[in-house]
């Protein structure tokens, strides 16, 4: 029997792990279960939920989440973790596959278990080529967001298991609270993204004009939310940011580096407006305009402005 | 203050190209060291600047890796640890062999990799590491601060940034923005080759705990790019004409 275990923070990811579960777990004849810390969220759960608690707050702290992940995955035998990827899940998965002996499946979609291994396929060298991968149970996966679909269930019962030891080496403060939350991004159907081709800070606002008038998100590419300082890194689309995957991907003054593109390779349609026609941008794009941004972002203002 | 560094010698995504039946060439292919790792070396060497005491770089692989460790000598470590791999380990062994030499040529009080290598971006090694050796783990910071037997950093987490603070010795992560990796002289790749190397085989650092099973890779193969690739050159106006037209017709705006 394989039963599988769920966990991420993120409750977007939380449900679409919910249907990767399902869909290993039905074949394999196995159960669901989803691990909760502190407190169960009003997200819907699939299947089973074993929350896991402790005298102080697990939440937020990677080495404890490992830890309570791994007792629940103790007490139910559990073959299968799967993990979202965010930054906060990889550091768990790091830790339970060492402390739990497990191996893991990193970022991966396209799940298959066969009772002794599990299979499946994840981008390497930055999203130019798919591996696929097997590993041996016991197993963690971590599975990136957009995988799979996230599909309503019914809460099912919630077992309680309370946990003692759990001491925090880590003391962690909220640096700034976030201009927004990266959800917004990563169920957008419409960004628009700015990219180093912007000037100044100032300028981001024809970016901020243009998606309200397409009625879209705002994202950015890296230099803007780490060297430059001009976004938080909830706007950062990337490699190492957000992954998104919207109808619409309008990248204004992105050049295209790897890193940027293998975040928004899912994309439905790209679109592009770069002055270099050589921007490697124009290599992963539907539609591209070559061309001053300055002068084609308010021209794309004018038109939707005026109808 | 003795601090260690991991790199990785890998692939150059940048230059890696595909045969005519959509696998990566892999012999022959360029290779250095990960991108990020550049990063952690640098903030390793700065960290020993300001505090003092030695920093040790450890590279696990197959080929051509003592090169990666060469650099990083060059940027400013003062030895090497060259731990040689037959074949390709996955993550969980990689870790495994990085801890055990980590405690054979230790103690150290801080160990520093990057946020993730920049083949694969697993960001696995670091916390693998820090359980391994019963640390605590710092991951992602973009700035860190070395106090009396304390470390704070600042990190950048997917929705959020926060202050962390943990004791040392301990396993930190850092991002890119954390630094500007410097290039080494000529003089200094010289002097590079006159710092000690060690190479440690993995059997002299297998013990009881070492993982049995691992992760393979069945098969690489290039990702497809279909998209249109329309350009429009001329007139700002009439282009953004054209690309709203096209962006209706698919029906996305």
């Amino acid at each position: 029997m394989t039963d599988v275990l769920t966990f991420s923070e993120n409750p977007q990811l939380a449900g679409e792990l919910a249907t990767a579960a399902d869909s290993i777990a039905a074949g394999a004849g196995g159960r669901v279960f989803a691990v909760e810390v502190d407190a169960v969220r009003e997200a819907p759960a699939h299947g089973s939920v074993l929350l896991v608690k402790a005298a102080r707050p697990i939440s937020g702290d990677s080495e404890l989440i490992a830890s309570a992940i791994s007792e629940a995955a103790r007490r139910r035998a559990s073959p299968i973790v799967l993990i979202g990827s965010t930054k906060l899940g990889r550091m768990v998965a790091g830790r339970l596959a060492v402390a739990s002996r497990m191996c893991v499946l990193a970022d991966v979609r396209d799940l298959k278990v066969d009772g002794v291994r599990l299979t499946g396929v994840r981008g390497v060298y930055a999203g130019k080529f798919n591996a696929k991968v097997e590993g041996p149970l016991p197993c963690v996966a971590l599975v990136p967001q957009g995988a799979y679909e996230a599909t309503a269930g019914s809460p099912g019962p919630v077992e309680e298991i309370t946990v003692e030891g759990f001491s925090p080496r880590v003391k962690r403060t909220e640096a700034r609270a976030p201009q927004r939350s990266a959800l917004d991004l990563r169920t957008a159907k419409i960004i628009v993204a700015a990219g180093r081709g912007f000037k100044t800070k100032e300028d981001l606002a024809l970016v901020e004009k243009l998606a309200k008038a397409l009625g879209g998100a705002m994202g950015a590419s890296r230099p803007l939310s780490s060297d430059l300082g001009w976004l938080g890194e909830e706007y950062h689309i990337g490699l190492t940011g957000v992954y998104v995957r919207p109808n619409l991907y309008l990248a204004i003054g992105i050049s295209g580096q790897l890193q940027h593109v293998a975040g928004i390779k899912d994309s439905k349609v790209i679109a592009a407006i770069n002055k270099d026609k050589q921007a490697p941008i124009f290599q992963v794009a539907d539609y591209g305009i070559v061309g001053d941004l300055y002068q084609v972002v308010p021209a794309l203002l004018k038109i939707l402005g005026s109808e | 203050m003795n601090i260690a560094v991991c790199v990785k010698h890998a692939i150059d995504e940048g230059e890696l190209r595909s045969d005519s039946s959509g696998r990566p060439q892999l012999q022959g292919a360029l290779a250095k060291m990960s991108t990020f790792d550049r990063n952690a070396v640098e903030e390793a060497v700065r960290a020993r600047e300001s505090k003092g005491g030695t920093v040790t770089v450890l590279s696990l692989g197959g080929q051509d890796w003592k090169k990666s460790l060469k650099e990083a000598l060059a940027m400013g470590c003062d030895r090497a640890i060259a731990i040689s791999s037959a074949g390709d380990l996955d993550t969980l062994a990689t870790s495994y062999y990085l801890s055990r030499a980590l405690q054979k040529g230790g103690p150290f009080d801080l160990i520093l990799v990057s946020e993730g290598a920049s083949d694969t971006y697993d960001g696995l090694v670091g916390p693998m590491l820090a359980e391994w050796l019963n640390l605590p783990f710092i991951g992602y910071a973009r700035k860190v601060e070395i106090g009396e037997g304390t470390v704070r950093a600042e990190v950048a987490l997917d929705e959020k940034a926060e202050v962390v603070d943990a004791a040392l010795p301990a396993v930190v992560s850092v991002v890119s923005e954390v630094n500007s990796p410097r290039y080494p002289t000529l003089l200094q790749i010289m002097q590079a080759s006159k710092k000690p190397m060690e190479e440690l085989a993995l059997d002299s650092l297998r013990d009881e705990r070492a993982p049995l099973a691992a992760v393979k890779v069945l098969e690489v193969t290039a990702q497809p790019v279909n998209r249109k690739r329309v350009i429009y050159e001329g007139a700002p106006e009439e282009s953004a004409q054209k690309l709203l037209d096209a962006l209706r017709k698919e029906g996305v705006i």
